[in-house]
């Protein structure tokens, strides 16, 4: 012991100087490997292949309370065979959901020629009345926005106001129908 | 002048010690914030816009079918004609039955209860294609449907 010397050696600090720039490289790493993109869209179910829906349908068809859209084959929306503008789909589902209540049915007819944007804008309009009546209702009983309500809230309003959209899918030669409801 | 002390002040050296601290920041904010690219897109194609849009969620249970025209590595069409493309290769209509009946028994029972299939399909695709991918899922039993769109501003209107 005597014979060391008395000194002690300073450990001499790692040079941390190129950490920023590795950190930077797994930054860009990330950057250019990832997307932001945002997947959203329209929730849709489809009915079931089921062999006893028809007579499911046929039983509540009420003709009344059918509001038919149909999609022509040159992008022209129908409704109940007239010509229909598409801006004002919106407020005719409305008008039409909160007059019948839950026996309503909206039926969408498209061309196989049509094009999927003229589809998807009707279908979108559709939501939006849904949705608008949804958010009105809970205002009425909840003093607050369809999205903000608790989820036995949300339940209760989707039962009051049921989306019931049923499409029509033309296979080919032969007609198929299928009820498409929520 | 003369008034002030001549010997200058040395600026003292920015002090750069938290700097990677700062960027590592930066970059758990994008890994958390960001999801990777599992696929190759290898079709181009534009999804509508639309306002009602409801966002994805459990991304381990959808299963993503594309539906525009055939590009090369470089991004630009190949062909003029539309093409499905499920999750990572291009098929057809009937192939994606199986394909989906597979995918489903692979999942977990939570997912195999909310599958969902997104669908981002181009605006100018036809009906006939949806109507037939539609009777297709529901063959395969896959009912929750998501059609992809992009949130509608003034701009893209």
């Amino acid at each position: 012991m005597m014979f060391r010397k008395r000194n002690r050696r300073k450990v001499p600090g790692l040079n941390t100087t190129s950490t920023a720039d590795i950190s930077f490289m797994l930054l860009i790493l990330f950057l250019v490997s990832s997307s932001m993109d945002l997947d959203q869209g329209i929730a849709r179910q489809l009915p079931p292949i089921d062999k006893d829906r028809e007579k499911q349908t046929e039983a509540m068809v009420n003709s009344r309370q059918l509001m038919k859209f149909q999609i022509s084959k040159d992008n022209k929306v129908l409704l109940n065979g007239k010509d229909f503008k598409i801006g004002s789909v919106r407020a005719a589902v409305e008008k039409f959901v909160s007059s019948n209540g839950k026996g309503h049915i909206i039926q969408l007819q498209a061309d196989r020629k049509s094009s999927y944007n003229t589809y998807f804008e009707v279908q979108n309009e559709i939501m939006a009345a849904y949705s608008a009546l949804r958010n009105h209702r809970s205002m009425e009983e909840f003093g607050k926005a369809y999205d903000l309500c608790s989820v036995e809230q949300q339940q209760k309003i989707s039962d009051e106001i049921p989306v019931r959209i049923s499409e029509v899918y033309e296979i080919q030669a032969q007609e198929n129908e299928g009820g498409g409801e929520q | 002048m003369s008034f002030y002390r001549r010997h200058g002040h040395e600026i003292p050296a920015l002090n750069t010690a938290s700097l990677p601290d700062l960027i590592f920041t930066i970059l758990f904010f994008f890994m958390l914030v960001v999801h990777m690219r599992k696929v190759t897109v290898k079709v181009k194609y534009q999804v509508p816009a639309g306002t009602e849009l409801t966002r994805l969620v459990n991304k381990s249970a959808v299963s993503y079918i594309y539906i525009g025209k055939p590009m090369n590595g470089w991004g630009q069409v190949e062909k003029d004609r539309l093409q499905v493309q499920m999750n990572d290769k291009l098929t057809s209509i009937p192939e994606i039955k199986q394909y989906l009946i597979r995918s489903r028994e692979e999942m977990s029972s939570e997912d195999r209860q909310a599958m969902t299939v997104s669908i981002k399909a181009d605006q100018q695709t036809d009906m006939g294609t949806i109507i037939d991918l539609k009777q297709t899922l529901r063959e395969a039993n896959a009912l929750k449907v998501n059609y992809s769109g992009v949130y509608r501003t003034e701009k893209n209107k």
